[in-house]
């Protein structure tokens, strides 16, 4: 959950109002006015010209940010004027203004997000946060970017924290965090509608209506989004992997009296997400074949948060959260009814290898019977010969359901405490209890348990040195405990010039699915049936290893974050060195998946965003990453293009006109070049009190290349749509 | 302005003149320093009484006392050689009943609340001590701790509005453009926001319809979302999380007020911003928003430095 002390979203150490107070103006002299002069500052409370009215003091020490130049790590503020400029229809699609940043795409609606690298089609060393909120799967530990339930129109701005910072976020914040903070309720009042319209079946619309009353505001939104995704696969055939889903969000907060308020939100998301027929059949002859195994996609999510402030220097809140996710995915597929064998299975069971190269080249042993093996494996695999020979190696079609649904329930407290001047303390504690229910992933309910305590100092030792430093424990009942610490020392040349040295320690927790995956299909709707059964276990069972322990990094800093003030210009420049060590790189397939520690990986190289204010009207801004990946698993290594950057210019042209173009581009993401090239031009017309903005965004590949992976392909390299948003 | 500095014309060799002048202004003195001083408000609270105590130490030849304003008869029943101060707004609605009346001082008074209750004029028997901050003072300040910015973002409404000529008037010198946005409904935050997204900072209008405990929270967290500053509309605000603000305290308003008594009071101007002042900043504000340390004191002079003098 979000933290106080490590991001730019945090308070800074801040010391008491100081009065700092002198009289100008003529002197006079007399002895009796000195008097008054002397008692004058102490006196301001009772001061009758200065302490007219009672004021709550709203930005206090606790609720303050931290300068971006005393931020304990490498920070990217997208905020809304970029993400607005950007034209982007996904909150994956804006990360590419991320110095460092992988984004791929596994298909048109599975976003591949990796910072640095490790394997694109499962992005999991990255924690993701809504509103202080983990979208992070419970069961799954993926990032569903597409099914997120928040619409990019009500996101004020994201923060990346480039680097582990599992201190402030919790395991899992392992390479990088993601902070999308919604824009607050009180910001948000009035109509907003929007529609989109374009190239690749995009139809988008928005619709938001925010009021507010005495001491409380809401946000009510409600959203669509549909595309076609890629156009084709390898074979120039259509790729089936459209979305279309509809979103629903209510965001509300209330003053309760002074000291304490509560935020509370509700969000739910239900669409559609195609996927391909994947399933390719393991015995011969077998032609006849499903057409989709698309997934029904309900993402549900509320929590509530107690804000108290006990004074000026302290506050705590106490923030509850629930989550469901849930995806039903039942298909058709089709095999050989041999598939269904409980003596193939039991074969399977004593020896996958074995019972996968009879099973793949049956015809070739009905002749020569049983493959060598041991007598029991040998006396298994005849049966199993005679059952093809006596017709079960007829074609069998049955309902797959690979249905998942993942709850999560989260209590976290986290304590502020201004201590003096220069020494502020952050302490908390986290419960999480996490269920996973799927027949095919784990045979039923699996569920795991958080305990999780934390605790940052920072201490401004001086006008220049700043040291934050602190350590999170926690104790996972599926995988056990650990300790994590983190130290930063900041060294502000100037109040807005720091340079900074960082050293921290990570762990990643191996996610259910890796641990206990307890993998079988039971098919049902047999047709025709399997050995007289309309329901039977698919002979492949995968098991995860229940003993994997949690992945370790160890990441190096240095970095400068300055602003020019009188260019306008922030400049932001790091050097890393990262390990990952005990890493649990294995692909999660259910045909011989065998999870283990034994992966390590090394990511070091340099980053840096500048964003450079160059007139009123002009905005340039430019990231590139340099990235040297070196991994024992070579799936860990391709996702990391060496090169990488952005470069974005934003201007306003005046008379309600503005335009924005960014480039993007990544020398070998997975393999595949990637350089694109978004235009934006907007115009805004008022319309009395209200305000109409008409915009048209165009995206133009540079290069012929898939995207990430090799089926997803464009037929045309650009892609126009366009937008109208009213707002009154 | 009030600086006195006529009693330090050099003599320039014409002594018999000078000698003349020095008895006729020693003459006035008395007379005026004879003067009974009444201090009046509806409320006799600890505030009023630590500054009628103070009043009275400073001028230990007059007679100061704090009458409320119930106990006092019309203004024309008073004495004319008695000096009104009033302490609030009641007792200037008190003292509007007639024109007749003693030589009458108005203090803790602002520019609206005036205007919601002269008008544009000014009448001739009061003089109007503004409360609120000078703008351009406020705006010097933006200057001074700003440099970089060049949009001013004000926030109005229909008792404000009169202001804006002059905060402009006051903006184009010094290069700075004003940005403004009427706020009717302060429920509603549009206008806010609409403003926060075309300035680079927000200056307060001493507007107690859009500055008020009720809407400060939104107002402080909402331009601080957007790395907004605040400055002013008073010193009160800069405690609440306002970036700084000018102001004049008690000190400054006895050093003045002394001033004033010293003088005829046919002399007294009809209104006067206070040429005494400080500049409070809130340092942890200055230091989220990565603005280097503000030095009240040396700010506080180069606008001294600034202004025009009398």
């Amino acid at each position: 959950m979000e933290k106080s002390l490590t991001s730019v979203n945090m308070p800074a150490i801040l010391s008491l109002i100081k009065g700092c107070v002198v009289s100008v103006g003529p002197s006079r002299s007399g002895s009796s006015l000195l008097l008054a002069l002397f008692i004058s500052p102490p006196v301001l409370a009772h001061d009758l010209f200065v302490d007219s009215q009672p004021l709550p003091q709203v930005l206090t020490a606790t609720r303050l940010k931290q300068s971006p130049a005393a931020v304990p790590g490498s920070m990217t503020v997208l905020d809304s004027e970029l993400i607005k400029a950007s034209g982007a229809r996904d909150i994956s699609e804006l990360l590419r203004l991320v110095p460092g940043m992988m984004v791929g795409n596994i298909s048109g609606n599975q976003a591949a997000v990796n910072y640095h690298g490790t394997n694109a089609t499962e992005a999991r060393r990255m924690q993701v946060l809504i509103d202080g909120r983990s979208v992070y799967r419970a069961g799954l530990a993926t990032v569903d970017w597409s099914d997120i339930p928040v619409a990019m129109e009500d996101i004020e701005r994201i923060e990346v924290f480039r680097g582990p910072n599992t201190v402030s976020y919790g395991a899992n914040a392992l390479m990088a965090v993601v902070n999308i903070i919604t824009r607050a309720p009180a910001d948000s009042h009035g109509t907003r509608l929007k529609i989109t319209r374009g190239q690749r079946g995009i139809s988008d619309w928005y619709a938001s209506q925010g009021s507010g009353w005495e001491g409380g505001d809401l946000r009510l939104s409600l959203s669509g989004q549909e595309d076609d995704g890629f156009d084709s696969n390898r074979n120039g055939a259509d790729y089936r992997d459209s979305r279309r889903l509809n979103r629903f969000n209510l965001s509300v907060s209330q003053t309760l009296n002074e000291q304490q308020s509560i935020d509370w939100q509700l969000n739910a998301k239900d669409g559609t997400n195609q996927r391909p027929y994947t399933y390719r059949p393991v015995f011969a002859g077998i032609t006849a074949a499903g057409d989709n195994s698309d997934v029904v996609a309900k993402d549900y999510a509320g929590s509530l948060r107690w804000n108290l402030d006990l004074n000026p220097n302290h506050s705590l809140y106490v923030q509850g959260s629930v989550q469901h996710w849930d995806r039903q995915q039942t298909w058709r597929a089709c095999d050989a009814e041999v598939s269904f064998s409980p003596q193939l299975t039991d074969l399977w069971l004593l020896n996958p290898n074995y019972a996968e190269k009879l099973a793949r080249n049956i015809p070739s042993f009905t002749g020569t019977g049983a493959p060598p093996g041991t007598p029991q494996e040998q006396a298994l695999a005849n049966q199993v010969l005679d059952q093809w020979r006596n017709g079960a190696s007829q074609t069998l079609c049955g309902d797959i359901d690979q249905s998942a649904r993942e709850s999560r329930y989260d209590l976290e407290i986290q304590d502020t405490l201004s201590l003096s001047d220069s020494l502020r303390l952050v302490t908390g504690a986290n419960y999480r209890y996490d269920r996973a229910d799927s027949e095919t992933y784990f045979n039923g309910t699996l569920d795991d348990t958080t305990w999780r305590l934390f605790g940052q100092l920072e201490w401004r030792a001086s006008e220049h040195w700043l040291v934050q430093g602190g350590a999170m424990f926690e104790d996972t009942h599926l995988t056990g405990s650990s300790l994590t610490p983190r130290v930063a020392v900041n060294y502000l040349i100037t109040p807005r010039h720091g340079l900074r040295a960082v050293y921290s320690e990570a762990v990643r927790s191996p996610d259910m699915f890796e641990n206990n995956v307890n993998w079988s299909y039971q098919v049902t709707n047999l047709k025709p049936t399997a050995f007289g059964q309309s329901s039977a276990r698919y002979f492949v069972q995968t098991r995860g290893p229940g003993n994997l322990d949690q992945e370790h990094m160890r990441s190096r800093e240095l970095g400068y974050n300055g602003y020019f003030m009188n260019l306008g210009l922030t400049v932001d420049v790091k050097l890393f060195h990262d390990e990952i060590t005990g890493m649990i790189s294995e692909p999660l397939r259910n045909n011989q998946y065998i999870a283990s520690n034994a992966n390590e990986s090394q990511f070091s190289g340099a980053e840096t965003q500048f964003d450079w204010r160059i007139t009123s009207a002009d905005r340039l801004r430019l990231t590139y990453a340099y990235v040297d990946a070196l991994a024992s698993n070579a799936l860990d290594e391709q996702p990391t293009a060496r090169n990488s950057g952005s470069a974005g210019w934003l201007r306003d042209w005046g008379r309600g006109w503005n335009s924005a173009v960014f480039y993007y581009g990544a020398d070998d993401l997975n393999g595949y070049r990637f350089e694109r090239i978004d235009t934006r031009l907007a115009k805004r017309i008022p319309l009395g009190k209200a305000n109409l903005e008409l915009a048209g965004i165009l995206q133009q590949r540079l290069d012929n290349q898939p995207t990430t992976f090799v089926d997803n392909r464009y037929d045309s390299r650009h892609v126009l749509y366009f937008t109208a948003e009213l707002s009154f | 302005m009030l600086r006195g500095r006529s009693r330090k014309t050099p003599f320039r060799g014409r002594l018999p003149l000078a000698l003349c002048l020095v008895f006729a202004g020693w003459l006035a003195t008395i007379q005026v320093r004879a003067a009974e001083i009444v201090l009046t408000g509806v409320h006799n609270s600890p505030g009023v009484q630590s500054f009628t105590q103070a009043l009275k130490a400073l001028r230990p030849e007059d007679e100061v006392r704090f009458t409320p304003l119930a106990s006092l008869p019309a203004p024309g029943k008073l004495p004319r050689n008695v000096r009104l101060v009033l302490l609030d707004l009641p007792s200037l609605d008190w003292r509007l009943q007639e024109t007749q009346g003693p030589a009458t001082l108005v203090l803790r008074i602002s520019r609206q609340q005036a205007r919601d209750r002269l008008g544009e004029t000014t009448p001739d028997h009061l003089s109007l001590l503004w409360s609120d901050p000078p703008l351009a003072r406020q705006l010097r300040l933006i200057r001074a701790i700003l440099p970089q910015i060049s949009r001013v973002g004000v926030l109005f409404d229909g008792h404000s509005e009169f202001l804006l000529k002059e905060i402009r008037q006051a903006a184009t010198p010094l290069g700075l453009e004003i940005v403004s946005e009427r706020w009717d409904d302060t429920s509603d935050s549009r206008p806010l926001q609409k403003l926060l997204s075309h300035s680079d900072v927000l200056l307060g209008l001493d507007d107690p319809d859009l500055y008020n405990p009720k809407t400060v929270k939104n107002l402080l967290l909402s331009s601080y979302a957007r790395q907004r500053a605040l400055i002013g509309p008073n010193a009160a605000f800069v405690k609440a999380g306002s970036l700084a603000s000018t102001y004049s305290d008690q000190e400054d308003w006895l050093a003045i007020l002394d001033d004033l008594l010293d003088r005829p009071a046919a002399t007294w101007p009809r209104t006067l911003y206070p040429a005494r002042f400080k500049v409070l900043s809130n340092q942890q504000v200055a230091r989220s928003l990565g603005i280097e340390p503000i030095d009240a004191e040396s700010v506080a002079a180069q606008l001294a430095e600034g202004e025009p003098r009398p």
